[in-house]
């Protein structure tokens, strides 16, 4: 098969359902501590779809208010801004995701699933270590595969020759992307949250949550995404053809003070947040 | 007619129209048992090797613990008039990543932790489709007491 590189897949990037402008103005706004609920109001309340999603939302075993939610301002008084920007974004992504990757031999909805599972692992994480549980980790972590929608086509026509180096050569997968397609769906998510416009901290975390640059192990944000992705897939659930070829790195362990057991515990507490956090598959697809 | 068994779930029954799945089993195993004479078959889908893990979890989840979850899958059956010594064991699941430290090898734990179980009360796994880096779904066929398992991207495979 022919290499390819970034330039090649541009053309792709621009044919993915973009995302809702609404959506994009608000992660454009997630690194900025300036902005405040009212500007995120002013954005949100002209948009029925997403008002309606905000109170599903609201009202779902996921954020757990003790009662329930009648109107986008009260809804808005008990989410605060961090899970706010964490709905309207989730409610952006799920158009993007509603497609199947014949490529990854995952069916229709799997990928969200498991880029939601990856979310709510995210936030099992920081709580656990004890470090910011905000908008910005859920956005990364929910973005993390976002270059599978687009190197899918890539992986389809290469599928024999990526699956022989993975199953004989002990290449994890992403590698095996690289080395046969010439770019890994890591690196197209980066492209992609460059071409969107994703504050760069995002953007980062997408294209290094295989930590396949150096650069990788200095970045926290990467670094949880990596292991809540990771987490994941150990698991099993919404897998394609990748499965779990895929590196475990020890120092990841080492940085955040980790062993066997702590991931065990980690994924004893993730099963039944992820019960609560159904609801993200009923959001409002329409825009 | 297909009963779903979750992850940290199981199901035990003699409906001869019944055949018992169990998906994405990753890191996680599949037990599956059956006893041929009285037709009673269950899976068991458990997530973690010990409940000493989280105390509360043990009795809260029982069955997301190989050590906790595999006594009650074989009391369900007996239940139903199974007997320990014709029940045909057979599993699947304990898939791993790619770890060269063993920092990650909850697939092989929990393959451990079921390996320890069945030497103590001394039961015996038929037949067994562990490991590799890919996930597996598996059946049960009450009827016949079939088992297989199907590996995305490889099709089906009989145990």
């Amino acid at each position: 098969m022919m290499k390819i590189d970034i330039a090649h897949i541009l053309p792709d990037i621009k044919s993915l359902p973009p995302f809702p402008e609404v959506t994009q103005k608000v992660i454009a706004t997630l690194d900025d501590p300036e902005v405040g609920i009212q500007e995120l109001v002013e954005i949100v309340q002209y948009d029925p779809n997403l008002t309606a999603n905000i109170l599903k939302m609201s009202n779902s075993a996921y954020f757990g208010f003790p009662r329930e939610v009648h109107s986008l301002n009260q809804a808005l008084l008990y989410l605060g801004t961090q899970n706010l920007f964490k709905i309207i974004i989730a409610s952006g992504a799920t158009r993007l995701y509603g497609r199947c990757c014949n490529g990854y031999i995952l069916d229709q909805g799997e990928l969200w699933r498991h880029s939601v599972s990856t979310a709510v692992m995210a936030s099992v994480i920081s709580r656990w270590l004890g470090v910011p549980d905000g908008a910005l980790l859920f956005t990364a972590a929910l973005l993390h595969d976002i270059g599978k929608l687009v190197l899918d086509y890539y992986v389809h026509d290469a599928f024999t020759e990526i699956m022989a180096l993975v199953k004989e050569g002990n290449y994890a997968f992403q590698e095996a992307e690289r080395a046969v397609i010439g770019i890994d769906h890591a690196a197209v998510g980066g492209e992609i949250a460059r071409q969107w416009n994703f504050p760069d901290k995002i953007r980062l975390a997408i294209a290094y949550h295989h930590l396949e640059s150096p650069e990788a192990l200095k970045n926290d944000l990467a670094l949880l995404v990596y292991l809540a992705d990771l987490l994941v897939i150990i698991l099993g659930a919404n897998l394609g053809v990748d499965g779990l070829a895929y590196r475990g790195h020890p120092w990841v362990m080492k940085h955040f003070g980790l062993r066997v057991r702590h991931l065990e515990q980690l994924l004893a507490l993730f099963w039944p947040e992820m019960q609560k956090a159904q609801e993200f598959f009923n959001l409002d697809f329409r825009v | 007619m297909q009963i779903t068994v979750g992850v940290a779930d199981m199901q035990v029954t003699n409906n001869p129209q019944a055949v018992l799945v169990t998906h994405s089993l990753g890191s996680c195993m599949g037990v599956a048992v059956y006893d041929p004479q009285v037709r009673v078959g269950g899976i068991l889908h458990y997530m973690l090797p010990e409940a000493s893990l989280d105390g509360n979890k043990s009795t809260e989840k029982p069955l997301m613990f190989a050590d906790t979850g595999i006594p009650l899958l074989f009391k369900e059956c007996y239940r139903y008039g199974a007997v320990k010594s014709r029940m045909i064991v057979k599993i699947a699941g304990g898939s791993q990543i790619m770890d060269s430290g063993c920092f990650f090898n909850i697939g092989k734990r929990n393959y451990a932790a079921l390996r320890k179980i069945f030497l103590r009360n001394n039961v015996l796994i038929k037949n067994e489709d562990i490991g590799g880096f890919s996930p597996r779904t598996l059946y049960l066929q009450i009827s016949t007491g079939k088992v297989w398992v199907k590996i995305t991207g490889e099709g089906e495979k009989l145990l």
